[in-house]
């Protein structure tokens, strides 16, 4: 039996998704390709404390990046509309945030934790999917990027040398008994 | 060991392990009388409860643990009370929602909830009063804090329920904010989540009247030093100092921050400096980290590792589980390099992972996985099977391991019943501040994909709950027997009967005393063909310092601990006699022989889950004769935090790695994996992997000795002891000899094989019955030095 992931190859193009962004109107991922040369697609969750780092990454991703799309896909079990809008308007995120409340997509490409990046070409075309870096703290000497230099790679028209990374985060599904809720909504 | 609870305590372990067993038995006996009289069928295998605790008595252990998290997060104030009370009528409901209530075993429920309730808290009680007996009364309140935190927080943030907790927090102090608990809560999960600078803030807004001000100066200057602005954290821990010059613990970070600028800052006054005396012993060889050198640069919660061979090309890969994320699995270039390949494989979707063990369940010549969870809470274990082309599928439904869930810190592949197939031991931790414990679990292999469990029949039951559970043939009878590392509570040791059952002969044995002991291991550290106990040992923030400081721990300290096998079924505590004085806080750690020296030195992975615990790495040479801490002198880091340590020669050159899975409990330790590579070869070596063919393929428990320079050394091949799994090549240091000249083999199976005149710096491979040996590396023309 062949793991799912093998599903997944590089070049080859990823599944399509069609989700509610926070403003309202549907978003598809083809239609954010559109005029674009690929797109960045981030599985993210508005609990995460590693996806916070990325705040000010992500609201400037486009301005840096013109010829690509950023959609991140807030995936977390149990996440609703309304904690991820209020999450945006606390944080002030500006960029394309959609929901996906069944984390279809996180199942459909494979992704158990948040933040994992994805590099699609205009076809939807997998070119990079993992971690964004390897943050440790501002400043760490040995901090290395790997989404990055994937992205200049690719829109230099070079081959990409680091085409996976797994990513550390959260998980998107809790693999415990779904016990905690600590905090249950008192009545 | 305390010399406090003699008085108090008179009456023996023994008594209080009665008491423990007792009230197990009460409340099993109850059950299954209850599900006589109620025509119920006990002995069915449930799978993981999933979705909360189907019966009674784990429900009233649930709601009790939740119980003590409401109690924690609970407003003070009095107006508050109707909030708290909600919340406790919220975690009944959330505790007891899954047990059926039209079983008819409910229609018993009053007495059933009596004697749950009641010997839960003997239960509990009872484990009090023996952590009181191993630490004495000064300590226990810090112990008694940190062990409520850890229990109380673990489900919080493995959950991602941490978000709540900070709204929660928020909106207490938008209505009360000189309310200081709630502030000095909000600070610590925010530091915990990784967001420093938010908690620095937070803490520095605790005024000198909160009573918190000295531990909220030294907390945020951890915090400080973690966003790693290491001269605010210097200045941060200064004014704890000043607050309360009688806590340690901001020396230490203020130490290590400033190791981190080179030096402590003129500001610093001379009274709140320190000095390391630990770790300078001469080295006789050095370590360079070249983790991110080689690859291995991601940033992970590390906890297990393993090092195996999974795609069978001769090199050994990496697989390191992860406390948030997934596990990473580094496939072996053969170039010097690692590429990750955790995504392809199918092991990143192993999320919340602790142990990983490898070994050949299957026989199919390709190494598998079994995987852990959790340790402070419930969780499944998984089983990997390896599909021989990358890539790995989890088969734990099929295998029959659905069951396995519980906090298991540890496992192990054993061939207990010498069938020539791998079976698995799982060992549990208590999985909350107030719970039954869970058992430790043995799966016997049939042959056929899947397991059976065979625990009560195999007389393995422990009422301690286990961090580490090792096998090894102590009394050379060609079986494996078992030693427990138990975190409160006595260790044991299990003698194989050979019948499919065990013994306990901890009495007899001599092994038999308390402590925090975490993972454990067998080794002929004394190279005399008897096995040797080597088990760790978990210490405090006090005692750890007090090493630093002094070079050897407090009297009423306990170091690792060495019992050398006597020959005749009983063991004796060496430690000190080896020069084994200090107090580490070790959570894992493993053995090897990285000096090539031929005799085999240790190294401990320390911490705990609190962020201020960034104990060093530390390692121990042994020269024969004593252990010596050459961990600073030989280029180790005086900072760190480590679990899942392994060594291995990853490049086929007889330099011995020590590898580092470093990471914690919280989301915000975000550190990376490690790996020590000797700068030089230190000496000749000779790297030997076996395959099994009658016995189990991965030769897990296989005996093998060398002669060689007129000395023997002794090696098992062991199924995983610590949060990983040790290699299963053995590594045999020989200093400046130039040949071996003799090989033994004991096979599992029984079957004995000898080889005579075999060359040194090299890596080979015997299989079973064959009187030819491989070259492993003969066709590799990489030239790696």
């Amino acid at each position: 039996m062949q793991h799912e992931n093998e599903q997944q190859k590089f070049g080859e193009p990823l599944s399509d998704f069609s989700l509610q962004s926070l403003g309202g109107p549907t978003v598809s991922l083809s239609s954010k390709l559109q005029g674009k040369k690929g797109a960045v697609v981030v599985i993210w969750s508005s609990t995460c404390s590693h996806c916070i780092r990325y705040d000010k990454y992500f609201n400037s991703f486009e301005e840096r990046y013109p010829d690509l799309s950023l959609v991140v896909v807030s995936a977390r079990q149990g996440e609703t509309l309304d904690a991820v809008r209020m999450a945006a308007a606390q944080r002030r995120l500006k960029f394309c945030l959609v929901h996906d409340p069944t984390s279809s997509v996180a199942r459909q490409w494979f992704t158990q934790q948040t933040p994992r990046a994805f590099l699609v070409d205009a076809n939807r075309g997998l070119l990079y999917r993992g971690a964004i870096d390897n943050y440790k703290y501002v400043d760490d000497p040995e901090h290395l990027a790997y989404l990055e230099p994937a992205l200049d790679q690719f829109l230099s028209g070079s081959a990409i040398t680091r085409q996976e990374t797994s990513s550390y985060g959260c998980a998107i599904q809790s693999v415990y008994y779904v016990l905690p809720k600590v905090f249950t909504k008192s009545t | 060991m305390s010399n406090f609870p003699d008085s108090l305590l008179g009456f023996s372990v023994g008594l209080l392990e009665t008491g423990l067993v007792m009230a197990q038995s009460a409340m099993k006996n109850a059950q299954s009388t209850i599900d006589k009289l109620t025509g119920q069928n006990n002995g069915e295998v449930k799978g993981a409860p999933l979705n909360g605790p189907e019966d009674l008595d784990l429900a009233v252990a649930d709601f009790v643990n939740r119980l003590t998290r409401v109690y924690r997060y609970a407003p003070l104030e009095l107006a508050k009370l109707p909030t708290t009370s909600g919340d406790v009528l919220a975690a009944a409901r959330e505790s007891f929602r899954n047990v059926n209530l039209k079983d008819p075993r409910n229609l018993a429920l009053p007495v059933q909830l009596a004697l749950s309730v009641g010997t839960l808290f003997t239960e509990s009680a009872l484990r009090g009063l023996v952590t009181l007996d191993v630490v004495g009364p000064t300590k226990v309140p810090r112990l008694v804090e940190d062990f409520f935190e850890m229990f109380t927080e673990s489900p919080v943030f493995v959950g991602l329920e941490y978000g709540e907790l900070i709204d929660r927090c928020e909106r207490r102090l938008a209505e009360a904010p000189d309310d200081y608990r709630a502030r000095m809560e909000l600070a610590r999960v925010l530091s915990k989540c990784g967001r420093y600078e938010d908690a620095d803030v937070e803490f520095k807004k605790i005024p000198p009247e909160s009573g918190y001000y000295a531990t909220a100066l030294h907390e945020a200057g951890t915090a400080l030093y973690r966003a790693g602005r290491f001269e605010a954290a210097v200045r941060t821990e200064v004014q704890s100092m000043d607050a309360n010059p009688a806590d340690d613990r901001p020396r230490l970070v203020m130490f290590q921050a400033a190791e981190r600028m080179g030096g402590y800052p003129l500001f610093v006054p001379q009274a709140y400096r320190m000095e390391v005396k630990a770790g300078f012993a001469t080295p006789t060889v050095y370590f360079e980290d070249i983790a991110a050198r080689i690859g291995i640069d991601k940033t992970s919660g590390g906890r297990g590792t393993a090092v195996f061979d999974y795609d069978n090309d001769g090199w050994l890969d990496i697989a390191v589980t992860s406390a948030y994320g997934g596990a990473t699995l580094y496939h072996n270039n053969g170039d010097g390099t690692f590429t990750d390949v955790s995504v392809t494989s199918g092991l990143d979707t192993a999320t919340n992972t602790f142990a990983v063990i490898a070994g050949d369940y299957n026989n199919d010549g390709f190494i598998d996985l079994y995987i852990t969870r959790s340790g402070f809470y419930v969780g499944e274990g998984q089983l990997f099977r390896n599909n021989g082309d990358g890539t790995f599928t989890d088969v734990t439904a099929e295998a029959g391991l659905k069951n396995v869930w519980g906090p298991a810190f540890t496992a192990s592949w054993v061939d207990y019943d010498g069938d020539g197939l791998l079976d698995l031991f799982v060992a549990n931790n208590l999985g909350g501040l107030f719970e039954r414990k869970t058992p430790n679990r043995l799966f016997h292999n049939n042959g056929d994909g899947t397991f059976t469990e065979v625990t009560e029949q195999a007389g393995l039951k422990t009422i301690w709950p286990t961090i580490g559970g090792a096998w090894g043939d102590y009394d050379n009878d060609g079986r494996m027997d078992l030693f427990l590392s138990n975190g409160i509570g006595r260790s044991q040791l299990y003698h194989n009967n050979g019948d499919g059952t065990f013994t306990d002969v901890s009495d007899l044995a001599g092994v038999t005393a308390m402590g925090f002991g975490s993972p454990a291991f067998w080794w002929d550290y004394d190279n005399d063909g008897w096995m040797d106990i080597g088990q760790f040992i978990w210490s405090d923030h006090d005692d750890v310092i007090y090493t630093m400081r002094n070079g050897q721990g407090p009297q009423s300290g306990q170091s690792m601990r060495v019992y050398h096998n006597n020959r005749d079924g009983t063991f004796t505590m060496v430690s000190r006699e080896l020069g084994l004085t200090e107090c580490w806080g070790t959570m894992s750690g493993s053995f090897g022989d990285f000096n090539n020296d031929g005799y085999l030195d240790v190294a401990l992975g320390n911490g705990s889950p609190k962020l201020d615990r960034l104990d060093p790495m530390i390692i121990f040479e042994n020269d024969g004769r004593k252990f010596r801490n050459t961990s600073f002198a030989a280029g180790l880091p005086l900072t760190g935090k480590s679990h899942g340590v392994n060594m291995a020669d990853l490049f086929g050159d007889g330099r011995l790695s020590i590898l580092v899975g470093a990471g914690g409990a919280y989301p915000g330790d975000l550190l990376t994996t490690s790996v020590y590579c000797p700068t030089s070869l230190p000496g000749n070596y000779l790297n030997v992997r076996l395959i099994g063919v009658k016995s189990n393929r991965s030769a897990i428990g296989a005996r093998v000795s060398i002669e060689a320079g007129g000395k023997k050394q002794f090696r098992e091949v062991s199924g995983g002891t610590n949060f990983g799994c040790l290699p299963l090549e053995q590594h045999f240091g020989l200093a400046n000899i130039v040949k071996v000249d003799a090989l033994e083999i004991r096979w599992p199976s029984g079957s004995r094989q000898r080889f005579e005149g075999l060359p040194v710096n090299k890596t080979l491979e015997f299989t079973e019955g064959q009187s030819a040996w491989g070259d492993v590396y003969a066709n590799s023309r990489k030239d790696l030095s």
